[in-house]
């Protein structure tokens, strides 16, 4: 076994080297791929239980590798963390590298004559005028010029945008992370169903599911204020497709009203650091059930759309009464436009919506974890079916009377709160910002030498471009005309 | 309009199938007539596909970049523009056939695809479409372009490798500048002499170099303008829905390749293999995501 320091050195060089950077980058590239071709449980836990269902040892592999959570599997995070540990690594030495070079200044040469790019002129003037012109045409172009050392001659250069840009980009990558990672801690993210009419408490007891908090997130943090819905309205087009979503609200502090909003598809209610998305809408008939002289349910039951996407199957629903004896659970149908149901067209606006139920008698079995929008039937008996239109009431056997008793709309918002993402924008453009000098910006030398002659001085210019060497070739032949006079001779090529 | 629309398409596919010949008459036969002919049957293509273009979003009433088919048939113009412009800027002209023999079989494919122009849905009414969408349209159609450089420079590289394998010409390529190693848009092949009726494989690696370069903040911009997009309408900046992750794969393949060049035993072919394999990253994405894989991004697929 090798010295432990010193294998701990040789993973530090390997990591440093451009090469392992640019296989970690083709890994991940790789390792996210995977993350879209087998269903990932945060974006389609559906996909993932069906999985399980019809294929179980495929899921079993699929769970055990991590791959139905691609994004956080122990994997994939180690991959990306070494690709950052790597571009730290490469960060540090090559920032100390440019400011070092920014404080020295450009260093004179020696044979100008032997650079890519030569021209030699004469112009009028002593060679000490000629130099002091040629600081002043240089520094106009924003080179950096070298201090002068007493002889007639200047050093210069100029973009070092390059390398800061290059470093700009890299670094920003960083601060993207520190952004995701404090919206992941401080964030959450919930959904809310909301009937018409209903008001909404920033609190977790009104999401439908518990919200999924970051670590850091706590309690306190819910911001408590109110949203009352006071309308939902959708449109359609004639060719059946939505026109547009709105959930009008008001928004409560305390009690009152502070603002009045709506809330539409690409237009979210923004309070308090809480976004509020419209994100879907449904149907939400009210139904009254009457049984032994007393009233057991009085309220709106907020149905799901038929698994098509076109609107032409019914919209399902569920009550459940477990303080009847024996217990009763109605399954309903909605048929919001029976008439264009039977003309076999989608079911867009309400026109003599009709409910059609199913009612059950037996044990609800409640003490186990249930859907609110299914039935356990393994403990009940079907003794009732029928169907009755808004207004209308229907009496079931044993004295159980349903009415429907009007028709609203519900809305189903996402709220989210995510501190970390102004730090990600500011991440993405700056790393935009860098990339532009990173990949056009070009290092220059100039240097220039004045020499004594009969006529005045006789000027020569060397340069060097490190990258765009043809884009140089314009610009160098432009600044040896202004340098060196009109009469430039043309270097050696 | 809508009719107007569809016949310019068709026009446009007889003029860049007649542009496409004219060039592969002049790669050919090098006959410099054939050579302005392509280039001006290209340009024609160009201007009655950007007419057709206009009407379908005349006859939509929004921008016409809203479903599959006219997402495909905008980036075939881009393309199409952007190698004009090049062809413009460098001198190269070898390279046209391929390009218009690439856009004219996308279109083509593209029709299976067509619709009638209709309404968005409300997830896509955003003027995020117009800013997201365009900068997506221009990154691929430049990472297309450069494919098409990169293909070709591979071809001419593995020649003019044949070439100095002969003993007789196996002073080609040598007495280059030393600093030839530096800078990652300098000539990377050991020829700058073209081995065939193509350019050099020097002057097509720093076309594809170029072209990727300048693509690749343009898709920088368009995944973050997708990002706030989808904060905006979805209530997160990023899902890794599987357009996102294919887009940050193309990303991240592009960003290997510009690495690649400036890394010492990665330059020439191996990068551009990187480049290729961004390509297919890109056309999965456009094609496999939107028609197979579900995702958000599905409904604006067809």
């Amino acid at each position: 076994m090798a010295d432990p320091m010193a294998s701990f050195a040789a993973v530090w060089r390997a990591l440093r080297s451009m090469r392992t950077a640019l296989v970690l980058l083709l890994v991940v590239a790789v390792a996210s791929i995977a993350g879209s071709l087998v269903p990932q449980v945060v974006n389609s836990p559906g996909a993932v239980a069906s999985l399980y269902r019809d294929q179980p040892v495929l899921a079993q592999v699929y769970q055990a590798t991590g791959l139905f959570d691609v994004y956080g599997s122990w994997w994939f995070t180690l991959a990306y963390v070494l690709l950052l540990v790597s571009l730290a690594s490469c960060l540090g030495p090559r920032t100390r590298a440019l400011v070092r070079a920014l404080r020295r200044p450009p260093q004179p040469a020696r044979e100008l004559e032997t650079l890519r790019h030569f021209a030699e002129g004469t112009v009028t003037g002593s060679p000490e005028q000629a130099v002091d012109r040629a600081r002043r045409v240089l520094r106009r172009r924003r080179y950096r010029l070298g201090r002068p050392n007493g002889e007639a001659a200047v050093a210069a250069e100029k973009g070092a945008s390059r390398e800061v840009g290059s470093l700009l980009f890299h670094g920003s990558v960083f601060l993207v992370v520190v952004g995701v990672l404090l919206g992941k801690g401080f964030g959450f993210t919930g959904q809310a169903t909301l009937i018409e009419g209903e008001t909404f408490t920033e609190a977790p007891a009104s999401y439908d599911q518990p919200p999924s908090r970051g670590r850091f997130f706590t309690e306190d943090m819910h911001r408590g204020f109110q949203v009352r819905i006071r309308a939902f309205e959708v449109s359609y087009r004639e060719s059946g497709l939505p026109r547009e979503f709105v959930t009008s609200v008001d928004v409560l502090e305390e009690g009152r009203v502070v603002r009045r909003e709506a809330i539409r598809v690409n237009h979210p209610l923004e309070h308090q650091g809480v976004k509020l998305f419209q994100q879907g809408y449904g149907w939400a008939p009210e139904v009254r059930v009457r049984a032994q002289g007393r009233t057991v349910w009085d309220g709106p039951v907020v149905f799901l759309a038929g698994e098509d996407q076109d609107r032409r199957r019914p919209w399902r629903g569920v009550i459940k009464l477990p303080s009847l004896r024996p217990q009763v659970g109605l399954e309903l149908r909605l048929f919001p436009d029976p008439v264009a149901a039977l003309a076999g067209g989608p079911m867009l606006e309400a026109r003599d919506p009709f409910l059609v139920f199913t009612a059950y008698r037996g044990d609800l079995k409640l003490t186990r974890a249930q859907n609110v929008f299914d039935l356990d039937r393994t403990g009940l008996k079907r003794f009732e079916e029928g169907g009755i239109g808004a207004g209308q009431t229907a009496t079931l056997p044993g004295g159980v009377e349903v009415t429907f008793t009007g028709l609203r709309e519900y809305t189903q918002l996402r709220v989210a709160r995510d501190p970390g993402k102004g730090l990600v924008l500011a991440g993405a453009l700056l790393l935009l910002a860098g990339l532009l000098p990173a990949l056009y910006g070009s290092r220059r030398k100039v240097w220039l030498r004045a020499l004594p002659d009969p006529a005045g001085a006789r000027i020569q210019v060397g340069g060097l471009a490190l990258q765009r060497r043809a884009a140089f070739e314009e610009e160098f032949a432009r600044l040896a005309r202004d340098l060196a006079g009109v009469g430039t001779l043309p270097g050696p090529s | 309009m809508t009719r107007a629309s569809n016949f310019a398409f068709g026009l446009t596919l007889v003029l860049y199938l007649a542009a496409m010949l004219a060039a592969f008459h002049h790669l050919a036969f090098r006959r410099e007539g054939s050579a302005r002919a392509a280039t001006r049957l290209a340009t024609a293509g160009a201007a009655v596909h950007l007419s057709s273009i206009v009407m379908r979003g005349l006859a939509a009433g929004r921008v016409p970049w809203g479903n599959m088919y006219e997402y495909a048939t905008a980036v075939g113009f881009l393309v199409v523009a952007g190698y004009l412009v090049l062809e413009r800027r460098s001198g190269v002209r070898t390279a046209g056939g391929f390009v218009l023999g690439l856009v004219v079989l996308s279109m083509a494919a593209a029709t299976m695809l067509y619709v009638p122009p209709g309404p968005l849905v409300p997830a896509l009414n955003s003027y995020w479409i117009r800013i997201h969408v365009l900068a997506a349209m221009t990154g691929s159609s430049l990472f297309i372009l450069g494919t098409v450089f990169t293909v070709l420079y591979l071809v001419q590289d593995r020649r003019a490798r044949r070439l100095t394998e002969t003993p007789a010409m196996a002073t080609v390529g040598a007495g280059l500048p030393a600093d030839h190693a530096e800078g990652a848009d300098e000539p990377v092949a050991s020829e700058e002499v073209a081995p065939g009726r193509l350019p050099a494989p020097g002057v097509l690696d720093r076309l594809a170099y170029r072209t990727i370069a300048f693509g690749f903040p343009v898709w920088t911009f368009a995944v973050i303008a997708g990002a706030i997009w989808a904060e905006q309408a979805w209530g997160r900046y990023w899902g890794w829905d599987p357009k996102e992750v294919w887009s940050f794969v193309t990303w991240v393949v592009f960003a290997s390749y510009l690495h690649a060049r400036a890394t010492v035993g990665w330059r020439g072919r191996r990068a551009a293999v990187i480049a290729l394999v961004g390509f297919v990253a890109l056309v999965f994405n456009l094609v496999v995501v939107n028609l197979v894989v579900s995702g958000l991004h599905s409904y604006a697929g067809v």
